[in-house]
């Protein structure tokens, strides 16, 4: 019996011929398809529909132990050069099919309620089914190059996306520097899979690994420059897994619609970095320094997010610095080569922040009834409070997000990063420490999250706060397209039923890798799960577990004290005493001013004095010496009527050079 | 003098190539002198002086030209073979030695099949055309001949013929169709193609004459000739002036933002579509070909000219305002591409070099007809002077970025797969030393990251954002028509196909190229054989640290 395995290469086909299809009658029936709305829907939900369904399957012949299988094609070929595509599935290529599918699905359902009046509905399905497509296309591509094409594809697809309100200069400013900066990565990237192939001749994760030890072993390869190679190609993950200091393009992306900030840049796409590095485990594990270079910046980029969200106003611009810290949670984890704990921290955040997301977009969608569609309105949580009681699906759900990122037990994300904690504090304990902190600070600033959108009394009626708040964004308040006010409600069923379903794993996953009995690492590697099981003693965990649960509680009470019980008073506690750090902090970093500054201003004034060497000095030169040799201002007028001339001087001069060169030559000696 | 003197030709004759296969139809002849011929009927044509006639008439000529090339492409070539194909042989003047040989090799049937496809599609975007329409379209005819002549012709004297007989056409359209400077940019293009083509006519007369007796230009008895090595350096560095300029390479490129600049959307696609393929054509049939010692001297030069190209005109495009003049920068950055994998001996980045040219052929045409398209509807080029237009015209922009995604090398397009190739064999490449190669791919690579930043914000600034009020008052902002959609599909069918699958095009030339990589690779080996360590690695390691500097602090080690 064929396996499903067999077809898995139609797992990404689906959604790419949904898309195309779609596609194509955008370009040439703009106006029908448009209109489209329902069928499109349902077509695209049935293509990426048949791709979930054979993505479980592959993933419960995973599960009950069928091998991996690869099958590869020669895509192209030169020479003695050939390159193979193909797909592999293995556990835990499985594993991401069936997270991506899944979220995808939802997001898309989330979206029938979400874009429901949008003028680019049918565009924004097509756009998903094909993000979907690319996605599914990198879990199982089986070599470097494969996944660098889908790498770019997928990078595409969030510059479309992110670029979608195309109208918006935000927008517009975002789609262009999350592409350029993951280009700076994909540069690296690049760069080390060219170099790996040089020094291996392979370009599949084993064969890269085995040749680049035995390049090393016999010489051939210098070891600084094997791990200058693997270096660069994590330059690529750093991009697109938003690490410090490329993650400055994350938090602009949200300028995209909120379904797309769910599944594009919380979920599946931003995790692609993580899910290269544990592809790419055997390459790393070789090299112990990469591995605390990785675990450095992962840790850089956890602290760092943590402490951005801490003072963000924006709801969604919070979820998503929550979202660079806990990938930095992840590549923590990668580097202190515990890659199971990475995926497992992947999983159950795919989960959680997805519905964080969708809770978001789902506030934002109310929000947009009272103050408009101006993001700056509509996102603010100064214009939040009090949503809990008109919208208690979203804030239930919410709440339940903010529980399991905040790693209090049994909640996914307890589990998860406690893991990562633990690997951490025995390879590296002071990363750990780093990391450690971070806990309380996620706990706190989600737990602000919270109270600052659901609890309290409703502020968005405030005019003058309205005012002010596009004042400080330079921006006024269009008096013409006054929004009508409506009251606040709770969303229709497709959007709220994506948030139930996804509350579900949300609370319960994380009992999969409970490290007594660790189902998830069982699947990926059963010998490592045995030997957890094996090494897991009440005495090491509990320490660990209660410490980071109780820094946890101290963030939350935090929270709760300043935000909700209004006895602490922040402002004068912390603000006042001491500025700077607060201004950092709003500032993030000042990393967007250094950006701007030397990156941007940097290059355009760099290639405005390139084009004026080549407007004066290379092309004057031309012009200089037709001038000169003319001698009179009339230039190159001259040439117009005597061109004829000029040529028949130039050939004939050339003639006499060659008569020169024969005469030079003579008889050649044979 | 003695190095003038010949050096045995080279052992194997195989590696010549010089198995010849002659054509059982005249394919080659026809496709260059039936448009010629069509070309020259063009003023008998009942038209009423609005060019709806003579539209139709040329567009017919253009596409039974197309299917000719193809019907030489699939009954008389076979891409197994490396040798010349299709070959056909007449005495035309024998006291000057000039014979009528044309045929087909790998390296030139696809750009035959190229130059009748987009001229095709040139004629199908002249639809507007109303001022002298008669004479545009026999231009434009003539133009298909001499260009499928200088791909197809065997013989060096009629190259040259054929690539001067191409200039006036150009010259004319750009004279009088061009923009408010076309004047200036006609008169310098002129002076730039016409005054380094000298050295085509040079370099050709010495090789003809070479080695005394009756002059013979054939390739094939060039190739047989053996010149001494300081020869074939004289004669490079004269055919790499002529085919530089062309290409062109920095700094000899300052007519092409001009003439681009000015050229109206039909006449831009045919300059970057074609023009500028013929360069790269000649600089692998001539310089690459014929004049192996020399190339394996120069060829350091050539990799280190692209990797100027590339990184300079990216940065000259990025900060034009001209939207013309950004994308022929852009176009010359492209061609850095190109040169690097003429300079690689290896069959991968020569294969490459080939590759890009087509794509950027199917693709630069695609993005100078959508500025075209633009412009018709905008009346300014000046991008400050746009913004917003996306709201009103979508499948424009739908059109617009998936064309410059194909440009900035996207996966699944033609222009990623050719570059990826002049990568790895750059990488791959033992000719040169550990050191130049990191060098020169850090660079290149530098141009992966550029691209993107000119290209998207040009998209930016045209489309996205709030709409420019002026703009949308003062002109008519219609949506892409169905003729436009259908010229850009047309473009995309081969960019997406070779991007997806690109052996439907590698496989036509691989053998070809292969044959010329190894004649390369053996005169390197030659070259080497005196000096017991390699001269190209020593030449290298001087021309490394000339730009040592440069590198970029990722590429050094970190520990």
């Amino acid at each position: 019996m064929q396996s499903a395995a067999d077809i898995a290469w139609l797992i990404p086909v689906f959604p790419l011929l949904g898309a195309v299809i779609t596609g194509l009658g955008l370009i040439s029936f703009n106006r029908t398809v448009n209109r489209l709305k329902k069928p499109v829907a349902i077509f695209l939900l049935t293509s990426l529909g048949i791709s979930a369904v054979i993505s479980y399957a592959v993933l419960l012949e995973q599960i009950a132990g069928n091998p991996p299988i690869e099958k590869l094609f020669v895509w192209a070929s030169a020479g003695s050069f050939i390159l193979p595509m193909g797909f592999i599935i293995d556990p835990l290529g499985a594993v991401m099919l069936a997270l991506v599918t899944t979220i995808a699905l939802l997001v898309m359902v989330y979206s029938h309620g979400y874009m429901a009046h949008d003028k680019g509905y049918v565009r924004f399905f097509t756009y998903l089914a094909l993000f979907s497509s690319s996605m599914l296309g990198l879990i199982i591509s089986p070599n470097l190059l494969e996944i660098y094409v889908f790498w770019e594809l997928v990078g595409m697809c969030s510059y479309l996306l992110v670029g979608f309100w195309y109208n918006r200069e935000g927008a517009a400013h975002a789609a262009q520097k999350a592409f350029i900066v993951n280009r700076v990565g994909d540069f690296g990237l690049l760069l080390g899979i060219l170099g790996l192939f040089w020094a291996t001749g392979s370009f599949d994760f084993q064969g890269i690994a085995i040749g680049l030890e035995d390049s090393i072993s016999q010489g051939s390869v210098p070891e600084w420059a094997a791990l200058t190679l693997c270096l660069l190609v994590f330059m690529g993950p750093m991009a697109k897994s938003a690490q410090f200091p490329l993650h400055v393009w994350l938090p602009d992306a949200m300028e995209g619609p909120t379904p797309i900030s769910a599944l594009i840049h919380a979920a599946t796409m931003v995790a692609a970095g993580v899910f290269l590095v544990a592809r790419l485990e055997p390459l790393y594990t070789q090299f112990p320094f990469v591995g605390l270079v990785i675990a450095i910046v992962g840790t850089i980029t956890c602290f760092l997010g943590a402490s951005i969200a801490l003072t963000q106003m924006d709801l969604k611009k919070g979820l998503a610095y929550s979202t660079v810290s806990q990938l930095g949670y992840m590549m923590l984890a990668m580097g202190c080569g515990a890659p199971i704990a990475g995926m497992f921290h992947l999983v159950t955040h795919a989960f959680f922040k997805a519905m964080l997301f969708l809770c978001s977009g789902s506030v934002i969608h109310a929000m947009e009834d009272v103050v408009g569609h101006e993001p700056i309105l509509a996102q603010d949580m100064r214009l939040m409070g009090g949503l809990r009681k008109k919208m208690p699906i979203t804030s239930t759900t919410f709440l339940i997000g903010c529980i399991a990122i905040s790693g209090i037990p049994p909640l996914a994300g307890f589990w998860s990063k406690d893991e990562i904690l633990g690997e951490a504090f025995s390879t590296f304990p002071l990363l750990w420490g780093i990391g450690f902190l971070t806990a309380g600070m996620t706990a706190f600033y989600m737990f602000r999250l919270y109270f600052l959108t659901f609890e309290g009394s409703f502020r968005g009626e405030d005019k003058n706060l309205q005012k002010q708040l596009m004042t400080v964004a330079n921006q006024e308040i269009d008096e013409e397209h006054q929004h009508e006010a409506k009251p606040l409600h709770e969303s229709a069923w497709p959007m709220t039923i994506p948030l139930i379903v996804l509350a579900i794993p949300s609370v319960l996953i994380g009992l999969l890798g409970a490290p007594w009995n660790s189902q998830f690492a069982s699947l990926l590697n059963p010998e490592e799960a045995i030997a957890m099981s094996e090494k897991f003693s009440w005495g090491e965990f509990l320490p660990l577990a209660g410490a980071s649960v109780a820094i946890s509680t101290a963030g939350i009470s935090l929270a709760v004290l300043a935000y909700a019980l209004k006895k602490l008073d922040l402002k004068t506690l912390v603000v006042d005493r001491v500025p700077q750090i607060n201004t950092l902090l709003v500032k993030k970093w000042y990393l967007d001013e250094i950006n701007e500054k030397i990156f941007v201003q940097g290059s355009r004034k760099l290639a405005k004095q390139v084009l004026e060497v080549d407007a004066k000095v290379v092309d004057g030169v031309v012009n200089l010496t037709g001038l000169l040799t003319l001698g009179s201002g009339e230039g190159l007028k001259y040439f117009e009527t005597g061109r004829a001339q000029f040529y028949a001087l130039i050939v004939f001069g050339g003639v006499i050079g060659l008569v020169v060169l024969f005469g030079v030559l003579g008889t050649p000696p044979n | 003098m003695l190095e003038f003197a010949l050096s045995a030709p080279l052992e194997s004759i195989e590696l010549v190539g010089a198995r010849e296969v002659s054509a059982d139809f005249p394919w080659l002849s026809l496709s260059i002198l039936f448009p010629l011929f069509a070309a020259f009927l063009v003023p008998f044509i009942p038209d009423e002086g609005e060019g709806k006639q003579v539209r139709w008439y040329a567009l017919v000529i253009a596409l039974i030209t197309f299917l000719i090339t193809v019907g030489a492409y699939l009954k008389g070539y076979d891409p197994s073979i490396n040798g010349l194909q299709l070959s056909e042989r007449a005495d035309w003047v024998p006291d000057l030695g000039l014979k009528w040989a044309v045929g087909a090799d790998g390296l030139s049937m696809p750009l035959i099949l190229l130059t009748s496809f987009i001229t095709a599609l040139a004629v199908l975007a002249a639809w507007p055309v109303t001022f002298k329409p008669k004479l545009f379209f026999f231009l434009i005819l003539a133009m298909d001949g001499g260009q499928i002549a200088v791909f197809a012709v065997q013989d060096m004297l009629l190259f040259f013929l054929a690539w001067e007989l191409e200039l006036l056409p150009v010259y004319l359209l750009l004279a009088i169709w061009g923009g408010k400077k076309r004047q200036y940019a006609a008169t310098k293009f002129i002076i730039y193609t016409a005054g380094s083509s000298l050295f085509i006519l040079l370099a050709a007369l010495a090789m003809g004459f070479f080695g005394g007796g009756a002059p013979n230009f054939e390739y094939i008895n060039i190739a047989e000739k053996g010149f001494g090595t300081s020869f074939q350096l004289l004669c490079y560095a004269g055919l790499l002036i002529a085919f530089g300029v062309k290409l062109p390479i920095v700094p000899l490129h300052t007519w092409l933002p001009d003439a681009h600049g000015e050229a109206t959307a039909p006449v831009h696609m045919l300059l970057a579509g074609i023009l500028l393929k013929m360069g790269g054509y000649a600089l692998l049939r001539f310089n690459a070909q014929l004049l192996p010692e020399a190339h394996a001297q120069f060829a350091p030069l050539l990799i280190i000219l692209g990797v100027v190209n590339i990184i300079y005109a990216a940065l000259t495009s990025f900060a034009q305002r001209n939207l013309k003049r950004k994308i022929a920068y852009s176009s010359i950055s492209h061609m850095g591409f190109v040169l690097i994998g003429i300079g690689s001996f290896s069959s991968l980045g020569t294969s490459g070099a080939m590759l890009q040219m087509i794509s950027h052929g199917l693709i630069g045409a695609s993005l100078f007809f959508l500025v075209g398209a633009t412009y018709d509807r905008t009346h300014t080029l000046q991008l400050e002077e746009m913004g917003g237009v996306g709201q009103r015209m979508r499948i424009m922009f739908a059109l617009w970025t998936v064309c410059c995604l194909a440009s900035l090398a996207l996966p699944g397009m033609s222009g990623f797969v050719s570059e990826l190739m002049v990568f790895t064999g750059l990488v791959t490449d033992e000719a040169y030393t550990l050191t130049f190669r990191i060098v020169i791919a850090g660079l290149a690579a530098v141009g992966v990251i550029l691209t993107p930043i000119y290209l998207l914000s040009m998209l930016r600034e045209i489309f996205f954002g709030k709409e420019n009020a002026k703009l949308v008052s003062e002109t008519k902002l219609i949506d892409a028509e169905p003729r436009e959609i259908y010229i850009i599909s047309c473009l995309l069918v081969p960019i997406i196909g070779i991007g997806l699958y690109p052996r439907l095009m590698t496989d036509s030339y691989t053998a070809s190229i292969e044959a010329l990589v190894k004649r390369n690779l053996a005169s390197v080996e030659r070259l080497n054989k005196p000096i017991k360590n390699s001269v190209i690695q020593t030449t290298n390691i001087t021309e490394t640290r000339l730009i040592a500097p440069f590198i970029p602090a990722s590429i050094e080690p970190s520990n």
